[in-house]
């Protein structure tokens, strides 16, 4: 009988009550090695990343006379390293929530007076010099004594008007057209849909940048090449095909039978998609609204190729010589500059990042 | 009363009537999409074949129609193999430590500790990704800037007893723009591969340790099997996107010292931009368009065609 | 096998606290049942018998040693998840043969215990599918075999019928009990469903945001609930219960009066439908509503205390709606509680009103 053999088989094994404790003893010292090793590993290979990204800010903020200072860097090392180890350990050890409240104040509370404290002193805005004085490069020189060869700087609010008007016109233009299109490859039957739907997703995975050698002969051709109107013609194009394949998984969300319903109610299928069907992708229409500013904001290798006057100049360009010009000079400015261009960005993707999963399938950057 | 001459007309006004909109929504709808997408993607690549027929250069003009850039890129181009070997180098490297292995450790490192943490690291490993390119590059240019103040001399000489100030970029510059790409390159199979673990119902993972499944065994037996799919997801996705891009190489080491980090999609452009040979460029560029559109065939297994082709419900336009 | 207890058992997540101090004691080769609405603890309960999580207080013994922190892994239990929880991607005997694995078990002998296990639940010729190509009662049984393969000292059951359809969880009521009965190891069922529970287990534990309510066999809960939620979550259709208040030896409840013996005050009188019958004497209503069940009949009846539900035998109803009728009862069957603590009165009855 089965049941006989499996009970048979059984007894000799569980003769080990005895060992209880010492399972006990060792599950704790599992578990406690296994979190101890986890999170000395997750902060062993981010601290590289976090340590220039900190560097730049202390720079920007702080650095006088144009040296790379580190020693800001170290000293507001030292002081966040214990208070984020203080926090974990305060979250870690607390036993109720009001507790842990109260630790968390004391911590950040002796936190912030370290801070004032050892880097108070160091923190000043002088680096963003850039912001008020357009000549800023002269003034840095005269600085250090050297006056020669300064790079002419537009203005840096020019830079940023710029990328604004390129990220956003693009951005519109995108959010626009990819909508009319995935609506109607989403809720229209018309011939030749499905070949159509067929060529979306190979050029929603095509490179875009293998056709930067024709791109550049086009536009030279037709007189677009260094002018912002055909830069943001190309970057259009070349976001299109993802931002119609993510609309139109969020149109095909959309249930049809509040499309039939305003359909029955009198609506023609135009007024249907504007008046139900879009208020429903509102989502979608942020998210792909955010990611093509994004995108527009950082575009460095298109702009670099296309635009050429320093007038065109966006803010990656902007940064790009800045950093090429001052570099060796002023530490700090450069920092400045970096911090004021990284901060949008960081912001944007904060803003978007639940949708970050959507866009990174399919997205090519990287 | 209506006769039925005037039901016929009305029948065949509202025909006409909705071939008409149909037409109009057509434009309307698809027109702005189908008319940039010829412009700006059948367009370039019929550019691209034809002038790479060509010995167009730096001048911008045509004087004649050769077979010559062929002959160059199969037999005269010495560099070419150089540059071949390098990309599979830079490619495959970047892909197999960081894309791939490396998501998939920090994907599984952040998703076995509590949630706030997790996404605490999972942040961080983003900030590269969420920075635009000039900059991030800017940071690791300072970062192994040859001189004492370089972030990492700074480490190794102070915590470390270095002597001399390395100079990463002329001495190590292959494995600088892998690791560069890499950190980037590690956030997306980690977004991927994070999502995809979520989605193991938790309950397999106490069956598993009911059954006597420890740590690693529970990565290996329930983890792993669903993350087949994802896994080949990133590494077709990731082996097209290496292949083409060279941002970053561009900004951090402008393909050098010399050729050292030119890959061959870097070689194209640098052909094309820095040395002018435009009709050289173009043949060159074809082999990654063919390329792209092949990887993006391949794409097609990942996607639910049922669903994507999925027949609308609404018949009248 | 294993003795089970829980001393003082906390558990809480976070601030929220689901369990506030548990005392059980499960004897070896027990058949046990956790029973009560969902959120009331008892899956909290029994996965902390897995380990799969951990007390925040008091002491979980297994024979008399404190296992709190003791892995999932070390504990031997077998345990079949409410979703079977079957691994995707391996087939049915690999899915058995998977907890032999772990234990170093020689090939030949985890193929025979593979096969010994699977034709104990009828599954032998299942092998080679994936769970994907099984119905739910097969995967159901794949989970038991995956559980009982490794001779565990504990079988945890977490509400394994519910996915189940009607007829299938008939026949794996008789299965699993007689599979008990076949191996003697100890066996905590969690269910939500009073017929599970009273059909399947030795001892029911009924509990209620995350209290023990009673402990008890099935004819204890069902005869002498020790509360109004145990009165009220035993038995379908559902006990009648009506408040009233007691004087002289009478509970008046709305119009209707009830002689009541050993007991005062408020109170609240239990009457099961299958108790009560349709006669000529009793409390008089009118019938609202007839609900045939197959062989038995329920009778919704207005009274003056309201509506009251009469379950009688038979298939087909001997009355109609809007009938005048009087209800009766015996005075043995009936249940007094005090409305104040909920709490049965033991010996208390109400007789039919004269």
């Amino acid at each position: 009988m089965a049941a006989q053999a499996i009970n048979t088989a059984s007894t000799a094994a569980f003769d080990r009550a005895a060992d209880w404790d010492a399972l006990a003893v060792r599950a704790r010292a599992v578990r406690r090695t296994k979190a101890v090793v986890l999170y000395a590993f997750l902060i062993a290979v981010s601290l590289p990343i976090i340590l220039p990204y900190f560097w730049l800010v202390t720079i920007a903020f702080s650095a006088r006379a144009g040296v790379a200072e580190t020693a800001v860097l170290w000293r507001s090392m030292a002081v966040i390293m214990p208070v984020v180890v203080a926090f974990w350990l305060t979250v870690a050890l607390a036993q109720s929530r009001r507790q842990s409240w109260i630790g968390i104040a004391a911590v950040a509370a002796i936190g912030v007076f370290a801070f004032a404290l050892l880097v108070g002193p160091d923190l000043h805005l002088g680096n963003f010099i850039f912001l008020w004085e357009p000549d800023f490069a002269s003034v840095v020189r005269s600085r250090i004594g050297e006056v020669k060869g300064a790079v002419q700087f537009p203005n840096v609010w020019h830079a940023f008007a710029n990328s604004i008007l390129i990220a956003g016109a693009q951005t519109a233009i995108v959010v626009t057209v990819a909508s009319l299109a995935a609506y109607y490859l989403s809720r229209f039957q018309f011939p030749g849909r499905s070949s159509m739907l067929r060529s979306l997703l190979v050029l929603h995975a095509f490179p875009v940048l293998t056709l930067i050698v024709p791109m550049f002969l086009m536009l030279y051709w037709i007189g677009l090449l260094d002018t912002l109107f055909g830069v943001i013609l190309v970057l259009v194009a070349f976001e299109l095909p993802f931002a119609i394949f993510i609309m139109k998984g969020f149109f095909d969300a959309v249930p049809w039978d509040i499309e039939m319903s305003a359909l029955t109610d009198g609506a023609s299928r135009r007024q249907a998609f504007v008046s139900v069907v879009l208020p429903q992708v509102r989502n979608g229409i942020l998210a792909i609204a955010v990611f093509t500013f994004i995108r527009g904001w950082e575009e460095y290798i298109f702009v670099f190729t296309f635009l050429i006057r320093n007038s065109n100049w966006t803010m990656s360009l902007y940064m790009y010589w800045v950093r090429d010009d001052v570099m060796g000079v002023d530490y700090g400015v450069v920092s400045a500059v970096g911090v004021f261009y990284l901060v949008p960005s960081l912001i944007l993707y904060m803003a978007a990042q639940r949708y970050l999963m959507q866009m990174s399938i399919g997205g090519v950057k990287g | 009363m209506t006769t039925i001459a005037d039901e016929l007309t009305i029948e065949r006004r509202g025909h006409a009537g909705s071939v008409a909109r149909r037409r109009t929504n057509f434009v309307i709808f698809l027109g702005p999409a189908i008319i940039l997408t010829v412009l700006f993607f059948v367009v370039p690549v019929v550019i691209d074949v034809a002038v790479s027929f060509t010995d167009l250069s730096r001048s911008l003009r045509i004087s004649e129609f050769t077979t010559e850039q062929y002959e160059k890129v199969f037999r005269t181009d010495r560099r070419l193999s150089q540059v071949i070997g390098l990309t599979f180098i830079y490619v495959f490297g970047t892909l197999a430590i960081f894309n791939v292995t490396f998501g998939l450790i920090l994907a599984v490192a952040t998703t076995a500790i509590r949630n706030a943490s997790g996404s605490f690291f999972r942040g961080v490993w983003l900030l590269p990704r969420m920075s635009p390119s000039v900059l991030y590059i800017l940071l690791w240019l300072w970062a192994v800037s040859p001189t004492e103040a370089g972030l990492i001399n700074q480490v190794l000489m102070q915590a470390f007893g270095l002597d001399a100030p390395l100079d990463l970029l002329t001495s190590a510059p292959i494995a600088l723009i892998i690791i560069s790409n890499g950190f980037i390159g590690a956030s997306m199979g980690m977004i991927i591969f994070t999502a995809a673990i979520r989605s193991i119902p938790e309950h397999l993972y106490h069956a598993a340790a009911v059954d006597g499944a420890g740590t690693f065994a529970k990565i290996r037996f329930i983890t792993l099997p669903a993350l087949r799919w994802p896994i080949s997801f990133v590494t077709i996705y990731q082996t097209l996107s290496l292949l083409v891009s060279f941002e970053y190489i561009l900004l951090l080491t402008k393909g050098g010292p010399f050729y050292d980090t030119t890959v061959y999609a870097l070689y194209v452009y640098r052909r094309a931009f820095e040395s002018g040979q435009y009709g050289y460029g173009a043949a060159l560029a074809l082999f990654l368009i063919v390329i792209g559109v092949v990887v993006a065939l391949l794409g097609w297994r990942f996607f639910d065609m049922e669903r994507l082709l999925q027949r609308p419900r609404i018949e009248v336009h | 096998m294993a003795k089970i207890e829980f001393r003082n058992v906390v558990k809480r997540f976070g601030a929220v606290e689901v369990i506030p101090d548990l005392n059980l004691v499960i004897e070896d080769g027990e058949f046990v049942a956790l029973l009560g609405p969902s959120g009331c603890g008892k899956s909290t309960s029994l996965f902390m018998l897995a380990g799969i999580y951990v007390p925040s207080g008091g002491e979980l013994l297994f024979d008399g040693h404190v296992v709190n922190e003791v892995e999932t892994r070390d504990r031997n239990v077998g345990v079949v998840f409410q979703s079977y929880a079957l691994y995707p991607h391996m087939s049915v005997r690999d899915n058995i043969l998977f907890p032999l694995r772990f234990k170093k078990t020689p090939r030949d002998e985890a193929l025979a215990r593979v096969t010994a296990a699977a034709d104990l639940v009828r599954v032998a010729e299942l092998l080679d599918r994936r769970p994907s190509e099984l119905s739910g009662g097969q995967q159901q049984r794949v989970a038991l075999a995956r559980a009982l393969v490794k001779e565990p000292q504990l079988l945890l059951l977490d509400e394994p019928l519910s996915n189940l359809d009607a007829s299938l969880r008939l026949s794996m009521r008789t299965e699993i009990k007689s599979l008990h009965a076949q191996l003697g190891v100890t066996t905590v069922l969690v269910t939500h469903d009073q017929i599970e529970a009273t059909t399947m287990a030795d001892r029911i534990i009924c509990m209620r945001a995350g209290r023990i309510e009673q402990v008890g066999t099935p004819d204890d809960l069902y005869l002498r609930p020790s509360s109004l939620f145990v009165a009220g979550f035993i038995g379908s259709p559902p006990i009648n219960l009506v408040a009233g208040e007691a004087e002289d030896g009478m509970v008046t409840v709305n119009g209707a009066r009830f002689p009541v013996e050993g007991a005062s005050g408020s109170l609240t009188v239990g009457l099961r439908p299958e108790h009560l019958r349709i006669g000529d004497t009793g409390f008089a209503g009118r019938i609202a509503q007839i609900e045939p069940m197959g062989r038995e009949i329920l009778y919704v009846v207005e009274t003056g205390m309201g509506a009251v539900r009469v379950l009688e035998q038979g298939s087909s109803a001997g009355h109609s709606t809007g009938e005048q009728v009087k209800i009766g009862f015996l005075s043995e069957n009936s249940l007094v509680f005090e409305t104040e603590r909920q709490k049965l009165i033991a010996g208390a009855h109400v007789r039919e009103p004269v």
